[in-house]
């Protein structure tokens, strides 16, 4: 079936199959390689992208359910101020190692900055709760997040 | 990777049409959020012709209240329950549980009438929803029900519900004031994880005695459970410590656990022992505590 949405700004046109997931979508069909196949069940967050402006996990979504509705990536992201400031704290502070996480980490923690700019520890955590992470043992992550906090200008 | 299975998806954009389509099609769920059943539906634990998207269903959307009673709409995600004010204000006990659900992507997604309809005997919502009274409202071309939280558990992730019916919205009464109630969680770790025991208390006290009280466990048997005996052993009586300790101990021999990769039954019924006082006592302090 036909399936028409925004991803990252942009209207697009699909012709997918009822089984086939948005994360395959994303990936195999219009090459957004950021969104990273996990686990495939909803459990590490690594296939994360924003629907509807809300992080989700692509991978539990069919793609024909995203109708109309609006998809966005960190590639859709790349010159938000939160995004940037993120990007140079990750960078800086060593918050990544083999980066299989870090899209989907960057997008959890875009949406906490974006409705909450000075975030608690705590929030943060909670942030990226469902962003699992084999290499960082989180804490250099969330550091990060609560330095780009710091950096991000308040509007 | 490994595709799903191949079906129809239909997406009605009214309740009439999803409910005509439930009836005629023979191998039929419905989906929400998804969450619960994609993965099912991977591991062939499950295997559906159809899927009625129910999305498109505007009147399921939304949460209200209408002569006191807090009406949830089918539509409504697990994040959208723990951001409403209204949710806060009336059915607290709702909120403590749902914040134990998944992920925020899970809770972005998810939705509450999922949580239930899934039927896991570990969903954090439903003991919760127990102990405050929730009804779901039950559609079906046939014509509509409303049938008690509990009873659309069926057996470990089986509802109750017939295959034409479609769970419309989760119906909350209003609670009296001088109640409290309360939810309690144990998981092998903090973040996103299945509970070995969760339970939920609701008291109503009049000065310190109590007048009501209702005390539901999850995990611990094939569906989430009410513990009458305890309740009417709270009943008329002042909460105590004591009397809250030694009541609360009766669970020990009232629950019949499972040995499984999370816990054995042994640690299981310890600790519903232990999370029921927690909840009563915790419950206890937000009906007034007994002043
Ligand atoms: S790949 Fe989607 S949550 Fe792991
Ligand atoms: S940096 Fe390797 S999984 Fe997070």
């Amino acid at each position: 079936m036909m399936v028409d949405f925004v991803l990252n700004g942009r209207a697009v046109s699909c012709d997918a199959p009822a089984n086939i997931l948005l994360l395959d979508l994303l990936r195999s069909e219009l090459g957004v390689l950021s969104v990273k196949r996990g686990c495939e069940q909803g459990e590490c967050g690594a296939c994360t992208v924003l629907l509807g402006g809300r992080p989700v996990n692509s991978c539990m979504i069919l793609a024909a359910r995203v109708e109309g509705r609006s998809v966005t990536t960190i590639e859709g992201l790349r010159d938000e101020p939160i995004m940037v400031a993120l990007r140079k704290a990750f960078m800086e502070g060593g918050a990544v190692q083999c980066g299989f996480c870090t899209p989907g980490m960057l997008i959890s923690a875009y949406a906490l900055l974006r409705d909450n700019p000075s975030p608690t520890p705590h929030e943060a955590k909670t942030a990226i709760e469902g962003n699992i992470c084999r290499c960082t043992g989180y804490a250099l992550p969330l550091e990060a997040i609560l330095k780009a906090a710091e950096m991000t200008p308040a509007e | 990777m490994r595709p799903l299975p191949g079906f129809n998806l239909h997406r009605p954009t009214s309740l009439g049409e999803a409910l005509e389509l439930m009836g005629a099609l023979k191998s039929v769920k419905p989906i929400a959020g998804g969450t619960d059943l994609l993965p099912l539906m991977r591991d062939r634990a499950i295997t559906v012709e159809d899927i009625v998207d129910i999305r498109g269903l505007h009147e399921l959307k939304g949460i209200t209240v209408e002569d006191g009673t807090l009406r949830i709409g089918a539509l409504t995600t697990l994040t959208e329950v723990l951001e409403s004010p209204l949710v806060a204000e009336k059915a607290s006990v709702l909120r403590e549980a749902v914040g134990h659900i998944g992920s925020v992507q899970t809770r972005n997604q998810g939705t509450l009438a999922g949580n239930i309809c899934n039927a896991s005997p570990a969903a954090d919502s439903a003991p919760a929803l127990m102990v405050i009274g929730a009804q779901a409202r039950v559609s079906s071309a046939r014509g509509v029900r409303r049938v008690p939280v509990e009873e659309l558990f069926a057996g470990p992730k089986m509802n109750s519900l017939g295959k034409d019916e479609l769970v419309t919205e989760i119906l909350i009464p209003e609670l009296p004031s001088g109640s409290g109630a309360a939810f309690e969680k144990l998981g092998r770790r903090r973040g996103i994880t299945l509970a070995v025991v969760n339970a939920a208390a609701y008291l109503a006290m009049d000065g310190k005695k109590c007048v009501d009280a209702r005390i539901a466990l999850g995990a611990i048997a094939a569906t989430p459970i009410r513990l009458p005996e305890v309740e009417a052993a709270y009943k008329g009586r002042e909460l105590t410590p004591e009397a809250i300790e030694e009541s609360s101990r009766a669970c020990y021999s009232l629950v019949n656990p499972v040995d499984d990769v999370r816990a054995s039954a042994d640690y299981r019924r310890e600790m519903a022992c232990v999370l029921v006082k927690r909840a009563i006592v915790k419950a206890h302090a937000r009906a007034g505590g007994g002043q």
